[in-house]
């Protein structure tokens, strides 16, 4: 079917472009909010939640982590 | 599918790691590195497992919107930010890829809210908002993080400004961050940094404050609301009682502070008082509005403090007062505009005290028109359109429905409450009332007396007029809302109303009570129009009226008035005119004739009284008198001229030998006071009362022409008949008494002439039946003429002629008797004293004439001049000029206006009695 076919890619392309656009809603949504979220990190962030994730489990990582980051940064300061 | 989802999360989860856990610096080893990995990736692990297990909070999308959005209004002063959240937000949920955007949204308010707010408040919303049961597993890590935070003030200020800035590598924010602080730059973050810095030595020298920040931060919302505390108590209606113990910076905050509670106190007082009228409960309600927005910012600053209060931590100094953004200095900040407010709306109220409606009105708008804050302008613009909500409600029920709805005397129209029923006049001028003062500055005066004269014209119609049905469809027509602000609108409005109100006002008059024709009656009857009907009316009651005025009937009175009226052309005048038409006597005094107290009336009810008031009657009263009397006067002369020139060709003829002087000076001078009578009735006819008529008719006629103005008309004209007519209020001299001596002369002169007339009868007789007699003894032979006879019978005397011819037959003896002799003498005196008394009488006829005209020749009025010319048109009569002071004494007598309303009744007292 030659309808099919050329269908299939554009709705390929339809998808990226709207998996960037949402990408692009929540980053600005998580720039409202301070998260500090880098794009990349808030696009695997999204994915782990999407995957099943406890979004609370995962956003107590996410703050654990940077709590140690910074632990460390002060330390290596003083 | 399972195998796959876990690699696919274990692949995102270390992608994630790399970029959150640095890489190895500079100074470090690998060991520790990898250790440092090694160690964060068991983390990760060990927290998503758990995760795992965990009872995740019900999926709900809009919830966690919610939850964002609230957050955001909470931290940003403006709701700008709020608004683009939603906006992306609904672009988010259009988007079809995402399977769990409630996860998401989520997850990112969660870590949002670690980077703005620091981990105790995680901690607490995390309890209020995820459960119980979660709280154990994060226990230990609040804590531990809270020691970490505990470093001291350094640390606060350290970790809100340069953590974000170390997490924050790229630059992708940076667009956003100028999006965010645009907006409202003094309420976040700069604020808050400006608050922390002067304020930590404050901190550091008050750490044992008494009562601490904290405690005065959450009594300060009752304090606001007016309301004791604790620590800030309110010692009396008026003050607020500050503790002592604090230092001096914090206790002038708190003065600051104070102020608005104060005011709120006060200004809540007065709105829960009930005194004052509806405009003042208006000023209420409009000031109870404000002062629930007030409220409205105090609960939100509540809201503030206790969330700022609940995230306190006792370990920091100050109670971390400084982290939570919230503190007193802030709070003054935030109520700055309400206290102005409040300010204003107090300073209203105290120089409202004993003002209402109008005035109230005037005050506020003065406040907006005159002040040249524009924060003050737009406050008072504000209150006034709740304020003069009830103004305009009366001011529509005045202008459309004529009724007064004002139960407070708060409208600038009045009822009048002593106005005495007593006609349609006081219904026009006196029921309604202007009250200047409560004519509010947001109309003009003129303005305000057009609104007065509608509502008063309505109300006419409806009362007076009876016409009710009209003002109804009008009102229910062209009723409108009037509303304050909208003044183009509102003239507009009153314009028209104006307009038409008036003209159905003058058509009703014309058309339904037929004005017109009553005043041309009253022109006819009383003032003497109709020629034939008056002097029909007055021949057939010349003889009545000769008599005694106690002997006058009111039947006969008001039967001839009937013959006058069917044998004149009166009869063609329509029913309802010729009903009002009446014949009456005035109240009888001793000594009078008919004469005087003959008066005919024109009944005019309401509401055409409202033209022709009582007032007006008596002055048509007064001028028909005083021509009644010039008429008569006129008559009875008339009557004498014609006797005395169908006597002249015969009896007087007679008598000419002996007579004939007197009779030819007694045509001349009756003839001088007919020129004279007829002079002044031509004058006061034609030249007063036919131009007073046609300037009332053009007066009336007029196209802008208003029930006032007809009644203006109405009175100029009475006033100018009754001032030029010479019926008083003509100044210093004083016409009427002048005019009456007069005509009373007049009436002396032909009563005397009567007499000499009947004298010349009696004369004529006497000689005829002498010579009758004469011819008789002739014929029988005897002498023509004896001694006896020469005893001529007094024509006056004829009992004693009559005794003295009995007398002749009887004893024909000519025995000399007294009183033939008597006889004689006293036809002699008869005689002169008649003559004696047509001299004196035309001596001072002419005498009064002179003083008359003399008066005339110096009138202002140049009718009044011409008049005097007209009577001495050969220069007859030499005028003479009164002396100066008597006309200075009697300038000081009357003053003018006053004195002339005040001698009106007695004018007419005067009149009665003539």
């Amino acid at each position: 079917m030659p309808s099919a076919s050329t269908s299939q890619p554009t709705a390929g392309e339809d998808k990226r472009r709207a998996a960037r656009e949402t990408i692009d809603i929540l980053f600005s949504i998580s720039s409202l909010l301070n998260t500090n979220l880098d794009r990349q990190s808030l696009s695997y962030c999204v994915s782990l939640i999407e995957n099943g994730v406890n979004p609370e489990a995962l956003a107590n990582a996410i703050k654990e982590l940077r709590a140690q980051n910074e632990r460390m940064g002060v330390s290596q300061a003083q | 599918m399972a195998s796959t989802k876990s690699e696919r999360v274990e692949n995102a989860l270390q992608s994630l790691l790399e970029r959150l856990v640095p890489a190895q610096q500079s100074g470090e080893d690998e060991d520790r590195a990898d250790q440092r990995w090694e160690d964060a990736n068991n983390l990760a692990h060990d927290i998503l497992d758990r995760g795992e297990d965990e009872a995740v909070p019900v999926e709900d999308v809009n919830h966690a919107a919610d939850l964002i959005k609230r957050k955001l209004l909470r931290e940003n002063a403006s709701p700008e930010k709020a608004t683009t959240f939603g906006n992306l937000y609904s672009r988010l949920l259009a988007q079809p890829v995402l399977g769990k955007k409630w996860a998401i949204l989520y997850f990112l308010l969660r870590v949002g809210e670690e980077e703005m707010d620091g981990m105790p408040q995680m901690a607490q919303s995390r309890a209020g908002s995820i459960g119980v049961e979660s709280r154990g597993g994060y226990g230990e890590e609040v804590e531990s993080e809270g020691r970490y935070e505990g470093n001291g003030v350094f640390d606060d200020a350290f970790a809100r400004n340069g953590l974000p800035r170390m997490n924050e590598p790229e630059s992708p924010r940076k667009a956003f961050t100028r999006d965010r602080e645009r907006p409202v730059p003094a309420r976040s973050r700069p604020q808050q940094s400006e608050d922390a810095a002067p304020e930590s030595p404050v901190k550091k020298s008050t750490d044992g404050l008494e009562p601490p920040e904290s405690a005065l931060l959450r009594d300060l919302p009752f304090t606001l609301q007016g309301l004791s505390s604790n620590s800030l108590p309110f010692a009396d209606k008026r003050s607020l009682k500050l503790p002592p113990t604090l230092p001096v910076p914090l206790v002038s905050l708190l003065h600051t502070l104070a102020e608005p509670s104060l005011l709120y106190r006060s200004l809540s007082d007065f709105v829960e008082s009930s005194e004052g009228g509806l405009v003042g409960q208006a000023l209420r309600s409009a000031i109870g509005i404000e002062l629930r927005s007030y409220l409205g910012l105090v609960a939100t600053l509540e809201g503030q403090i206790r969330r700022a209060l609940a995230q306190l931590d006792e370990n920091q100094p100050n109670g971390g007062l400084g982290k939570a953004g919230v503190t007193l200095k802030r709070c003054v900040v935030w109520t700055r505009e309400a206290t102005l407010g409040l300010r204003l709306m107090s300073m209203m109220v105290e120089s409202a005290k004993g003002k209402k409606g109008g005035e109230l009105i005037s005050l506020i708008h003065s406040f907006s028109s005159s002040h040249g804050d524009p924060f003050v302008h737009s406050f008072a613009e504000r209150l006034l359109v709740h304020v003069t909500r009830p103004f305009y409600n009366m001011l529509r029920a005045w202008i459309y429905d004529g009724e007064l709805e004002d139960p407070y005397q708060e409208f600038f129209v009045f009822e009048n409450q002593d106005h005495e029923d007593s006609g349609a006049t006081s219904v026009w001028e006196h029921k309604y009332r202007f009250k200047e003062a409560m004519i509010p500055s947001i109309m003009t005066q003129d303005f305000a007396n057009r609104v007065f004269l509608i509502g008063k014209s309505l109300n006419f119609i409806r009362y007076g007029c009876g016409d009710s049905g009209w003002v109804e469809s009008y009102s229910k027509s062209a009723s409108r809302e009037l509303k304050y602000g909208d003044m183009a609108t509102l003239s507009l409005s009153i314009d028209e109303a104006y307009k038409t109100v008036m003209a159905r006002l003058l058509s009703l008059m014309e058309n339904k009570f037929a004005l017109h024709s009553h005043l041309q009656a009253l022109k006819n009857f009383l003032l003497l129009g109709q020629g034939d009907f008056i002097a029909l009316l007055m021949e057939s009651l010349a003889s009545n009226l000769d008599r005694p005025a106690n002997s006058q009937y009111r039947h006969t009175l008001t039967a001839q008035l009937e013959h006058a009226i069917r044998n004149s052309n009166a009869q063609y005048e329509s029913p309802d005119v010729l009903r009002r038409l009446d014949a009456r006597m005035l109240e009888l005094s001793h000594g009078e004739i008919g004469w005087d107290v003959f008066t005919l009336e024109y009944r005019v009810d309401s509401p055409l009284d409202v033209i022709v008031t009582p007032w007006a009657n008596k002055q048509y009263l007064k001028v028909f008198n005083f021509l009644w009397r010039i008429k008569r006067v006129e008559f009875a002369l008339s009557t004498t001229w014609r006797r005395l020139q169908t006597g002249a060709r015969g009896v007087l003829a007679a008598v000419s030998d002996k007579l004939g002087e007197d009779w030819k000076t007694a045509r001349g001078r009756l003839a001088e006071m007919i020129h004279f009578i007829d002079q002044l009735q031509y004058y006061i006819l034609f030249e007063v009362i036919e131009a007073g008529w046609n300037g009332l008719q053009k007066d009336i006629r007029k196209p802008d022409a208003t029930l006032d103005t007809l009644i203006t008309a109405h009175t100029t004209y009475l006033r100018s008949i009754t001032r030029k007519g010479l019926l008083g209020g003509g100044g210093a001299l004083d016409f009427t008494t002048q005019l009456h001596e007069l005509l009373k002369l007049m009436l002396g002169y032909k009563d005397a002439l009567d007499s000499l007339y009947s004298y010349s009868v009696a004369e004529f007789t006497r000689r005829q039946e002498l010579s009758a007699k004469i011819e008789t003894r002739t014929k029988a032979g005897k002498w023509g003429i004896t001694e006896a006879d020469e005893d001529v019978q007094s024509p006056l005397f004829p009992t004693s002629s009559v005794r003295n011819r009995l007398r002749e037959r009887e004893t024909d003896s000519p025995l000399p008797q007294l009183l033939p002799v008597q006889g004689i003498d006293g036809e002699r005196n008869m005689l002169d004293q008649l003559r004696q008394r047509l001299q004196s009488l035309a001596v001072d006829f002419r005498a009064r004439t002179n003083v008359l005209l003399g008066d005339l020749a110096y009138q202002t009025d140049m009718d009044m001049r011409f008049l005097g010319v007209a009577m001495n048109f050969n220069d007859v009569y030499t005028p003479v000029k009164r002396r100066r002071q008597k006309t200075a004494d009697k300038v000081q007598a009357p003053p003018s206006a006053a004195g002339s309303t005040t001698r009106r009744p007695q004018g007419k007292a005067e009149e009665g009695k003539a």
